[in-house]
């Protein structure tokens, strides 16, 4: 007993060390920031000039990081909504035996595999564009003109835009979190379902989705995880500049920290970029917490 | 023994060669500049800073090493200078690093009075444009602390092509003759105007300034209060004007490059108030487009002329703590003026620094226009400065070229 205590502080220590620097390190010295006036990122501790709550108070009266706030809440319910029916529906029809499950699964993951820029860019070139996009050349070709001259990336469209490509991207990764556990279902319970003479949506809402809470549990909180740290979506979608539609917090907290990348009398703050890291950070915890209050793994013993 | 002494002989005079080896002394005094790069190496200027690099070391015998960075600089410059990295040289746009990286630059007055091999005998400041030195000494505090090259004026840049089939002869003085030139392109087929989402809050501050001069529109932008009635005056030029088709329909989605390569290299629009920098961003897609350049109209009285503009540099600075400073200078130099300095602007389509360097034929226009220039203006009349006032300005011109919001609307979007 005393050698394997011995063993695991011997092989934990590396781990929780590295854990200290690299998570728990930045942490706190981003919290402790956060309440600070600071310019750069890398000023030294000596030359920062405590704020209290100034950080805070500032990001809640500026009209951006509010847009980026509600930005960020509706890419988390609809578009976390279109992405769990859709992922959800693919998973239950490949896990359903049909032919072909391979080559449909890799098609479908397979927006996980390229470049979120070169995503970014075939979306905003070639299905979006106005002139030659898929989207104006099939209305075009189905006659709807007022459909084939519609500005996709317009300023009423591009959030809408923005969302469809991002989550287009998104379907794949979660729909083979679901298949996985669709995969662990005992198929006891779907052959007794099938000889009692349940149908396919009987079979679905009675044995499968009770089955999948704990799978719903991580997929919410790795679509929340994933909500928080959007940014390169709308970087692509507002390359050079902010834009209302298209930012998320983040890309608010790269403009304070970095300096924006036109504009030259654009102010650093790193402080108030820190407190944007740490309203971020709650926002996760909360997340978490919520979604293992209201979705318990173990309601479902396998 | 006699056998033992000789290999100890030996094995001395195989240790000790090197210190009386010619290599070992020529080794200890060649200098090396570390330069850090806002360029790419594949960019055009990349390519021509490197090619020069290798020639000033074939010439002096200094060595510069060369670290792209790209537009990554600014994140990454301030970090490696604090953790006291070797950084003799470095750029970035000319007001950045002025205010930005102010505290660790060398100040380069004592360098910038005397001449260099190719300054034709004359002080390096006698013999690069005055403008930009005299830009670079505000920017600094009234000292020279950087070196400018690769400058930009924010102008409209134009294609002469499109102008002459719409039979136009000469570019718009006055705000009646650009409506009339707008009219004409219009009448052969040629939209005039388009715009990026990237540069719509600089179009709005160029105009402004245009209609109630310089120090409002700043005010106004600084202020993020754009009660003036110019700002509804505005909405009712450019609403009429989207009407007229004087402005692309598609200036509402572009997201930047978009405008500029799908309209202007395309040969669709006409005019773009851009910069001097255009033809180079966009010479893959539009090589043989014939260039020309004016300077923006005055719209109203109260407004400012075709003599404030916005301009401005990329620029060099040398980090305090250089023990190089002096041949950091010398590269400085031999980058900024004579041939390295009109290789660059022809490679990069762009403007030359000396007094003597030839101005390429895609910004020739643009060259009386800075030359002509008395008043200064910041980048975007300040339009950019706060991520606030430029994304509200995004957004409802947007709305304003569409027709979705009217001149009144407009002004009350500005002012919600």
């Amino acid at each position: 007993m005393k050698k394997n205590r011995l063993m695991i502080v011997l092989f934990l220590t590396p781990a929780l060390l590295c854990y200290l620097l690299v998570f728990l390190y930045p942490s706190v010295r981003t919290t402790v920031m956060s309440f600070f006036k600071v310019e750069s990122v890398s000023d030294p501790i000596s030359s920062w000039t405590f704020n209290g709550l100034e950080n805070y108070r500032t990001l809640w009266a500026t009209s951006i990081f509010k847009q980026s706030m509600k930005n960020i809440a509706r890419i988390w319910f609809a578009g976390g909504l279109g992405v769990m029916i859709v992922a959800l529906f693919f998973a239950v029809s490949l896990t359903n035996g049909m032919k072909g499950v391979k080559f449909f699964r890799s098609v479908i993951y397979l927006p996980n595999v390229v470049s979120a820029i070169a995503m970014g860019t075939m979306w905003i070139n070639y299905v979006y564009n106005s002139s030659y996009g898929l989207l104006h050349n099939i209305f075009a070709t189905l006659r709807l003109a007022v459909l084939s001259e519609t500005l996709w990336t317009g300023p009423d469209n591009l959030f809408w835009s923005m969302l469809v490509a991002y989550c287009f991207g998104m379907v794949g990764y979660h729909m083979l979190i679901f298949m996985a556990s669709i995969e662990q279902i005992p198929r006891d319970y779907t052959e007794a379902a099938l000889i009692e003479g349940a149908n396919a949506f009987q079979r679905f809402y009675k044995i499968t989705l009770p089955f999948l809470r704990g799978c719903f549990r991580t997929n919410l909180v790795m679509w929340t995880v994933f909500t928080v740290g959007f940014f390169v979506w709308a970087q692509l979608f507002s390359p050079v500049n902010l834009s209302n539609a298209t930012v998320a917090p983040m890309n608010y907290m790269y403009e304070l920290v970095f300096g924006s990348s036109a504009s030259t009398g654009t102010m650093r703050n790193s402080g108030a970029g820190a407190a944007i890291g740490v309203i971020m950070m709650v926002i996760v915890i909360i997340a978490f917490a919520l979604t293992n209050l209201i979705v318990r793994s173990d309601d479902v013993e396998l | 023994m006699k056998r033992k002494v000789l290999i100890v002989l030996l094995a001395l005079v195989v240790l000790t060669s090197p210190l009386f080896a010619g290599g070992g002394a020529e080794k200890a005094t060649k200098k090396t500049v570390t330069y850090w790069s806002m360029w790419n190496e594949a960019e055009p200027q990349g390519l021509v800073i490197a090619n020069a690099a290798a020639a000033f070391e074939k010439e002096t015998g200094i060595t510069v090493d060369i670290v792209f960075n790209g537009r990554e600089i600014r994140k990454t410059l301030q970090p490696a200078l604090e953790s006291g990295e070797k950084i003799d040289l470095f750029d970035e746009d000319i007001s950045r690093v002025n205010s930005v990286w102010s505290k660790y630059l060398l100040p380069l007055e004592d360098f910038a009075k005397k001449s260099y091999p190719t300054t034709s005998g004359k002080a390096y400041v006698d013999s690069v444009s005055t403008a930009l030195i005299d830009l670079a000494r505000a920017e600094g505090g009234g000292t020279l602390k950087v070196a400018p090259y690769q400058p930009f004026a924010f102008v409209a840049m134009y294609n002469k092509d499109l102008f002459a089939k719409a039979g136009i002869t000469t570019t718009p003085k006055t705000w009646t003759e650009f409506e009339a030139v707008c009219a004409k392109l219009v009448a052969a087929g040629i939209t005039p105007i388009t715009v990026d989402d990237a540069y719509m809050a600089a179009f709005f501050g160029y105009n402004l300034s245009r209609m109630i001069g310089y120090d409002r529109t700043l005010a106004m932008a600084d202020n993020n209060d754009f009660k003036d009635p110019a700002v509804r005056e505005f909405g009712q030029i450019w609403s009429d004007f989207a009407k007229k088709g004087y402005i692309s329909r598609k200036a509402a989605s572009n997201i930047y490059p978009a405008g500029q390569i799908e309209e202007i290299a395309a040969g669709k629009v006409a005019m773009y108030l851009n910069g001097t920098w255009l033809p180079n961003e966009i010479k893959g897609n539009a090589p043989n487009m014939n260039w020309g350049a004016f300077a923006w109209p005055t719209i109203k009285a109260e407004g400012v002329g075709i003599e404030a503009n916005n301009y401005g540099a990329q620029c060099f600075a040398i980090n305090a703590n250089s023990t190089v400073a002096e041949e950091a200078f010398q590269f400085i130099v031999y980058m900024t003026t004579g041939k390295w300095d009109g290789e660059l602007a022809k490679e990069s389509l762009g403007v030359p620094m000396g007094k003597d360097s030839e101005w390429p034929k895609e910004t020739a226009e643009a060259k009386t226009i800075i030359d002509n220039t008395t008043k200064w203006m910041t980048w975007a009349v300040g339009m950019e400065n706060v991520a606030d006032v430029n994304a509200k300005i995004k957004e409802n011109f947007s709305r304003l070229i569409l027709g979705n919001l009217d001149a009144d609307g407009f002004y009350a979007a500005m002012n919600k």
